[in-house]
């Protein structure tokens, strides 16, 4: 390969890294906390309790109360509970227009009022609406997805010894550590990386790609959405009224036609008019492939199967597969985990190209000590997106428990709270680096971060205790796992406010020779590591020129 | 699964093994020329036995993802174990390859 083909590749991963870096940490990281979104919720509303209860009673509750309750909507959908879900989640649309969501317990089937809060779906919004106006923020993750893609590739083809230095990792090496640690975690769970990616461009494809589309459907792109997602067409509602017939025999034939998958979400289409249809579509957890068109359409009112549909198109079903992986529904607890740490993994290989980005030029300014203002500014945005982040998440934590149950809008709030926090972040990051030095930067956040995650297990327990030991008593581990995830964030946290102790030059300066405590062999690796530093330092240099 | 996970791990040890450098630091000694060779189709073997004993376990679709679970997850935890407990590495895939039989019985039974 040519390398001057090579070096325009290192050049787009260098700044196609940099510029989407920080944007791009922030979604991963809070799409990795969607891995758990469901358990998130769980744990910021510790009202509603979760119980063992059959699919067929849980259907009877829901469509008793929306009965009594809401027997004018125009459609009811009832989300059974399962093992990640406590409660029977009821949404209707009234005849007036939009959508009134309501929890009932699971065994008393009377409406719980969980505190308003997000929950984990708040993290899982963000990671791609950025909580900005539709469409912009769907928008803008969607080019970032693109030049993560863009950055991976690039990055694959300047990566010089894929194969060579597939299992190299070389602690305590200053530069050379983080630069094999960005290799590393690249390298080894680059499926992952693939995968995540491409797949967040498939999810978003009918709005970035939608051609093939418009060119079939023309304007009528409604008439698409119909024709994949059936159990969502509704005729308009007749006049004449017809009583509903129950959803439970229809749940038996289900688990017939699906040979013991379970039913996820029950939709009801015109309830209590003569033309009302009940949708039963699959419960995710059961296969990989994301297949909201898989779904028994009945005669709401003889009870009758009447449609049966599945995705059975290859491009539907690879598009469904790519969106499966991605959201991961399918995934038990072992592999959620492993989901979990992968995203992570991901999150860290951003986190190390921004250090790696900013150690490589501050190199350069070691004698003198003081940095130039773009590179000042870029570290400024290193803290406030990456450890001001870390503060942002743990504080949406900790608003959930400290904010009084009946404020007004009090799910607001704690979203206020959350980008308040990541805006103080930034100011402070502004502060320490301008006008004293990012390493008290870093260090002051990363303490504040680490108290907070390790206090967060022992806030739990002060302000929703007997819901914590209830649900380890019954044997369920969310809620102290959720706790325990904490405080380990907090432990890894408060060793990251280590290293940044003392008032020292930056680490990666001093770490270039080698230390007399460090045993002979070690000391050679860090010399020859220091020489191919320098080496890439001064291509990295050209390259800056080449750039300018 | 658990089959698949051990012998991905000791595959990939089997590779890291043909390798000088590691070798050096894993073992003492690098291997001579026609062991290296040999760890290097051991190792490539071993990871594509370690596929098959996932698709003949699990549907195409769970094989695959959890497959390549097992894959990235050994992977990680080698390079991890080898940067700071080397001698540890080489151990545990040893006694993962002792495990593989009583991992075969659990897999055929269940």
């Amino acid at each position: 390969m040519k390398e001057g083909f090579r070096q325009a590749m290192a050049w787009l991963h260098t700044w196609a890294g940099l510029v989407f870096g920080w944007l791009l940490f922030a979604i991963f990281l809070t799409g990795t906390l969607s891995y758990f979104k469901e358990e998130i919720t769980q744990w910021t509303q510790p009202e509603i309790v979760p119980h063992e209860v059959s699919d067929a009673v849980a259907a009877e509750r829901g469509q008793q109360w929306l009965q009594a309750n809401a027997p004018d909507a125009k459609r009811w959908f009832i989300r059974l509970p399962d093992e990640r879900n406590p409660d029977i989640a009821l949404t209707y649309s009234p005849a007036n227009g939009g959508f009134e969501r309501k929890s009932l317990d699971s065994v008393s089937g009377q409406p719980v009022q969980g505190r308003e809060s997000m929950g984990g779906e708040f993290f899982y919004r963000f990671h791609f609406q950025l909580q900005m106006p539709h469409p912009w923020g769907r928008w803008l993750a969607s080019v970032a997805a693109m030049v993560m893609f863009v950055a991976l590739i690039s990055g694959i083809i300047t990566h010089k010894k894929i194969f060579k230095e597939f299992f190299t990792f070389r602690p305590r090496k200053g530069q050379r550590t983080w630069l094999d640690g960005h290799n590393a975690v690249a390298v080894l769970i680059l499926p992952f990386h693939l995968m995540i990616t491409y797949s967040s461009l498939v999810i978003f494809m009918t709005m970035v790609m939608p051609a093939s589309i418009l060119t079939t459907y023309g304007s009528n792109t409604s008439a698409f959405f119909d024709d994949l997602f059936p159990a969502f067409k509704s005729a308009p509602p007749v006049s004449e009224t017809a009583p509903l017939a129950s959803i439970v025999p229809m749940l038996e034939v289900a688990a017939q036609k699906w040979d013991g998958a379970r039913v996820g979400l029950i939709t009801v289409n015109n309830p209590g008019k003569a033309n009302a249809t009940v949708a039963l579509g699959s419960n995710g957890a059961d296969h990989i492939p994301h297949e909201p068109g898989t779904s028994l359409v009945f005669n709401g009112v003889t009870g009758e199967l009447t449609q049966q549909s599945s995705m059975t198109a290859a491009s539907l079903l690879l598009a469904g597969g790519m969106y499966g992986l991605h959201m991961g529904h399918f995934a038990g607890t072992l592999l959620r985990w492993l989901y979990f740490f992968a995203g992570i993994g991901g999150t860290a290989m951003i986190a190390t190209g921004l250090v790696i980005w900013l150690g490589k030029r501050r190199l350069k300014h070691a004698k003198s000590g003081v940095l130039p203002f773009e590179l000042k500014l870029v570290e400024m945005l290193n803290v406030a997106s990456m450890s001001g982040l870390m503060l942002a998440v743990v504080s949406f934590f900790w608003a959930n428990r400290m904010l009084p149950v009946s404020l007004a809008a009090r799910s607001d709030w704690e979203v206020k709270t959350f980008f308040c926090i990541w805006g103080l972040a930034l100011l402070h990051a502004f502060g320490r680096v301008f006008f004293r030095d990012g390493r008290t930067a870093w260090r002051e956040q990363l303490i504040l971060a680490a108290a907070l995650y390790c206090l967060l297990p022992v806030l739990d327990m002060l302000t929703a205790g007997s819901y914590l030991w209830g649900s380890i008593r019954q044997g369920q581990w969310t809620l102290a796992a959720l706790d325990l995830t904490a405080l380990a964030t907090g432990i890894f946290l408060a060793w990251g406010a280590f290293r940044f102790r003392g008032e020292g030059q930056s680490v990666i300066a001093s770490k270039l020779t080698p230390t007399g405590s460090s045993r002979k062999q070690d000391s050679r690796q860090t010399l020859t590591g220091g020489s191919e530093l320098a080496r890439e330092g001064v291509s990295e240099g050209t390259t800056v020129q080449e750039a300018r | 699964m658990l089959l698949a996970t051990l012998l991905c791990y000791a595959g990939f040890t089997a590779l890291c093994l043909s390798m000088n450098r590691h070798a050096e630091d894993l073992l003492g000694a690098a291997l001579s020329g026609a062991r290296s060779r040999a760890a290097r189709w051991l190792g490539w073997v071993v990871l594509a036995l370690s596929l098959w004993v996932a698709l003949v376990s699990l549907s195409v679709g769970q094989a695959l993802v959890q497959w390549f679970a097992a894959l990235m997850g050994s992977a990680f935890v080698l390079v991890f174990v080898m940067s700071y407990w080397p001698r540890l590495a080489v151990s545990l895939a040893a006694i993962g390859a002792v495990l593989c039989p009583v991992a075969a019985c659990i897999q055929l039974l269940a």
